[in-house]
């Protein structure tokens, strides 16, 4: 992370943007214990509460650690049912990360959104539809299987 | 030099920038090796 994702501009620009950045080693207390770290690097999404609501292990690229944050982030909202800022962060994920291994998810989670915000089913089936045609190998296509019915 | 991340290196100090500035916290635990 430290010799090639980290130093990337984009990175920086978005992390400067959206995150507190915090940085601690593996075995520090009481963290380590408190998030049940067994891994590095581990990454892990906290909203302004300190609640985790998304969390990574293993090296990502700048072109996938981007889309993995904003996808952390659109989940912290969506926890808390703030449904129109959960949307706003997938749609930026959506347009700007297409092709990175957060999109399938993005898609899934914007049709729930849509869903529970709405109560309509139709934003569901079009997930599925969506995920059917752009992603048809991905494990959330699978997991939408069930909305084609709706 | 170009620009770089600023690390937070404590909990406390990091929860409290991201209520002030309402935003998320990226966590990350690294091994320095």
């Amino acid at each position: 992370m430290d010799a090639v994702t980290y130093p990337n501009e984009s990175v920086i620009e978005f992390i400067q943007k959206y995150m507190i950045p915090l940085r601690v080693a593996f075995d520090a207390q009481p963290l380590s214990t408190d998030f049940n770290l067994k891994w590095t690097p581990t990454l892990i999404a906290l909203d302004e509460n300190g609640k985790e609501h998304q969390r990574t292990v293993g090296f990502l690229p700048p072109e996938e650690l981007i889309p993995s944050l904003l996808l952390g982030i659109a989940k912290s909202y969506f926890d808390r049912e703030r449904f129109s800022e959960a949307l706003s962060m997938l749609e930026k994920l959506l347009k700007d990360y297409p092709k990175s291994d957060s999109a399938p998810e993005a898609i899934y989670l914007q049709g729930v959104c849509k869903y529970k915000s709405t109560h309509a089913p139709k934003p569901l089936k079009e997930a599925y539809e969506q995920l059917q045609a752009k992603y048809p190998s991905s494990e959330w296509t699978k997991r939408a299987y069930p909305y084609r019915l709706l | 030099m170009g620009k770089t991340i600023i690390w937070e290196t404590k909990m406390d100090v990091a929860m409290a920038r991201a209520k002030a500035e309402n935003k998320h916290v990226l966590l990350d635990f690294f091994n320095p090796g």
